[in-house]
């Protein structure tokens, strides 16, 4: 029973009178505990089936499951509370909250959870210590380099103990070397803590750590290669 | 949660520190001008009240010519003058003290001087009721004679007390006599017994200052005043009745009291309307209720502006933030919470344009009543209304939260992916 699991999606955007298919037919499954990349060149439909994948989007047409649920049969308020609960998201340029320190950044989903402040914030330093954050907690993002944002980001993303983790183009933005902090860090999530995993990627380094990748073309999967 | 709620909006309206203070700053000059021009409305309702009841007395009322008070007065439809049987009013119920004013123009014939001649004419004659000095000083202010003479006692007939400026022309003097052709032959010889002090109408305005001079009908310097009753001897039962002040007796219900008095004489034939203390706060609340209310209708469209650059500044917030709206909702906001936010956001600069321009409207309405106070010669209330003040801090937030209401509702809306997307 696949965790996630796509059959014949397509996703159509109307621009005003043209139609761009995103995705043309997709079928995608995904195990528990995976650690999945998604490859593709730029404009073949990753970041929109992610969207999917990670219930910010509907399907224009096929079925989309998470954990024997259809999507496209739930309400808003149980895709909310879906994302609320059992999913995160890392983006490509961190997107933290300018105005908060990397502490009340993390707290942010757990205040939309309505946890309480002590327990909120207990767990936000347990995150960011986990993330190697602890002497950062203060810092707004403005004052950290941007592999420190993106550990922030990834600390937010656990706040709500999410069974998966998206990560859209987590290392596009960064240096070698802060980029392999943080895939080790999306690793020891799946290896450690056995998080699911999904990361969209143009980078070699990042695809390497997944035990999976699916390659997109066009909106399809074009190809499947499992790493040994 | 509305504890983060509002802890986030504060962050996101400090952020944009200059920004939000010139959206403030439009909500305070509205909230100022409203709280400064209702203050000073109120404050001069205030003033004009006390200068009222330091008149009247809560006990006392004046009749007047029918019609000439209130909305339904007329022009010259109705006489200037009244019948009035002053016994028998003093004899209605309730009623302690009763004092009245006749006018008649008679035919004066002054002492006789050296040469033999007298000065003669025609003069205003006004009887005046010897308690009108003693009991109702606040209406006709103090009146004083020139050292030598005296107002009337109760006892006096046969005497007159002249206006400085006809004592001049008739040449009179304290202790002279005068003669006085009233009615159908008849006429009397009067001992002038005092002169007023030239200096009356400086006098007068102390206390009572300038409401009373309409009120108030001796205090004319080339007037001659005599005894009231002296009135019928000249000219029979009084028809020429200008004003009557009635003062109630202790403990009873005065608007009551007025109109059984002003039911029994129309009755009687006298064409009198009573006003009353309350009927002139009602008449003044009403004028300053205008007034106050058009000003404030003036303040609102200050306000209304002040509102337009909070919605402003909601909706550029809300392009600004598209973004972050979508990362809050991929992390589990709800709609509903991304509205409160919102909301609370313009809200809040609502509240401190409040708080700002609350303070700042009751310093300028007491500076204004400073000013005001002293250009006409009165000490202004100053009136700092707590309900006022509660209200205009509730409606500031609700002004802010309503203006934002729609931009919130916009950025509550936005789709996540389109959020999320957006550059
Ligand atoms: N909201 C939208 N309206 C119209 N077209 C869209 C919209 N979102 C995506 N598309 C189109 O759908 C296609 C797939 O977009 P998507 O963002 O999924 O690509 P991607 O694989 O993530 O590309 P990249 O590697 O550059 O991020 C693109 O052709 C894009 O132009
Ligand atoms: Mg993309």
């Amino acid at each position: 029973m696949p965790l996630l699991d796509l059959r014949g999606v397509t996703k159509d955007y109307k621009l005003g009178k043209t139609v761009v298919h995103a995705l043309r037919g997709l079928d995608l499954r995904i195990e528990k505990g995976e650690i999945v990349a998604i490859m593709g060149p730029s404009g073949s439909g990753k970041s929109t089936l992610m969207h999917i994948l990670g219930c910010l989007d509907v399907p224009t047409s096929g079925e989309a499951s998470i954990e024997e649920s259809q999507i496209s049969s739930l309400s808003e308020k149980q895709l909310v509370e879906l994302r609320g609960h059992k999913i995160g998201f890392v983006f490509q340029t961190f997107n933290l909250m300018q105005t908060l320190s990397a502490q009340q950044n993390v707290e942010l989903p757990m205040i939309f959870q309505g946890m309480k402040k002590k327990e909120r914030a207990q767990r936000a330093t347990e995150l960011l210590t986990m993330v190697g954050l602890a002497d950062r907690v203060n810092h707004r993002p403005n004052e950290l380099s941007g592999g420190e944002r993106q550990r922030v980001a990834i600390a937010r993303a656990l706040a709500n103990d999410p069974e998966i983790l998206f990560a859209d183009e987590p290392t596009g933005n960064l240096d070698s070397e802060s980029g392999g902090t943080i895939l080790e860090l999306l690793k020891r999530l799946s290896t450690e803590y056995g998080k699911t995993v999904i990361i969209v990627t143009h980078d070699p380094d990042a695809a390497a750590i997944a035990e999976r990748i699916i390659h997109l073309h066009d909106g399809r999967v074009v190809e499947e290669v499992k790493n040994a | 949660m509305l504890k983060d709620f509002f802890m986030l909006a504060a962050r996101s309206i400090t952020h944009r520190r200059m920004r939000s203070w010139l959206t403030v700053i439009g909500v305070f000059i509205g909230i100022t001008a409203v709280v400064a021009l209702i203050s000073v409305g109120l404050g001069l309702n205030k003033t004009v009240e006390q200068q009222v009841a330091g008149v009247f007395g809560v006990d006392t009322f004046v009749l007047v010519p029918k019609g000439s008070f209130g909305p339904q007065r007329h022009a010259g439809g109705s006489s200037d003058q009244y019948a009035l049987d002053l016994e028998f009013l003093k004899s209605i119920p309730g009623v302690k003290v009763a004092a009245a004013v006749r006018q008649r123009t008679g035919f004066v014939q002054g002492p006789t001087k050296a040469d033999g001649t007298s000065t003669q004419g025609f003069l205003p004659v006004m009887g005046l009721s010897t308690e009108l000095v003693n009991e109702f000083e606040s209406f006709t202010g103090k009146l004083t004679v020139q050292p030598g003479g005296r107002l009337f006692l109760p006892e006096d007939k046969d005497v007159a007390v002249l206006g400085a400026d006809t004592a001049e022309r008739l040449e009179a003097k304290v202790g002279d006599t005068l003669l006085i052709a009233g009615d159908a032959n008849k006429e009397l010889n009067l001992t002038v017994v005092g002169i007023m002090a030239p200096n009356d109408e400086e006098a007068s305005t102390g206390s009572s200052g300038g409401f009373s001079a309409g009120m108030q009908p001796a205090q004319s310097k080339d007037t001659i005043y005599v005894p009231y009753d002296t009135m019928s001897l000249l000219w029979g039962e009084a028809s020429d009745v200008l004003v009557t002040l009635v003062r109630t007796q202790p403990g009873a219900d005065v608007d009551e009291v007025a109109d059984r008095v002003e039911k029994e004489l129309n009755a009687r034939g006298s064409e009198v309307s009573s006003i009353t203390y309350s009927d002139i706060s009602d008449a003044i609340g009403t004028m300053t209720t205008t007034v106050s209310a058009f000003l404030a209708g003036i303040a609102g469209i200050a306000l209304l502006v002040g509102a337009v650059g909070v919605m402003n500044t909601m909706f550029t917030s809300v392009l600004e933030r598209t973004k972050e709206i979508g990362v809050m909702k991929a992390v589990g906001a709800r709609n509903s919470h991304i509205l409160t936010i919102f909301l609370i956001e313009s809200g809040l600069m609502g509240f401190v344009g409040g708080v700002v321009g609350t303070l700042a409207g009751l310093g300028l309405s007491a500076l204004a009543s400073m000013f005001i106070g002293r250009f006409f010669g009165v000490q202004m209330a100053v009136v700092a209304s707590p309900a006022l003040i509660l209200i205009t801090l509730a409606g500031s937030f609700l002004l802010g939260a309503f203006a934002g209401l729609w931009p919130a509702w916009r950025a509550s809306k936005l789709p996540v992916v389109d959020a999320l997307r957006y550059e």
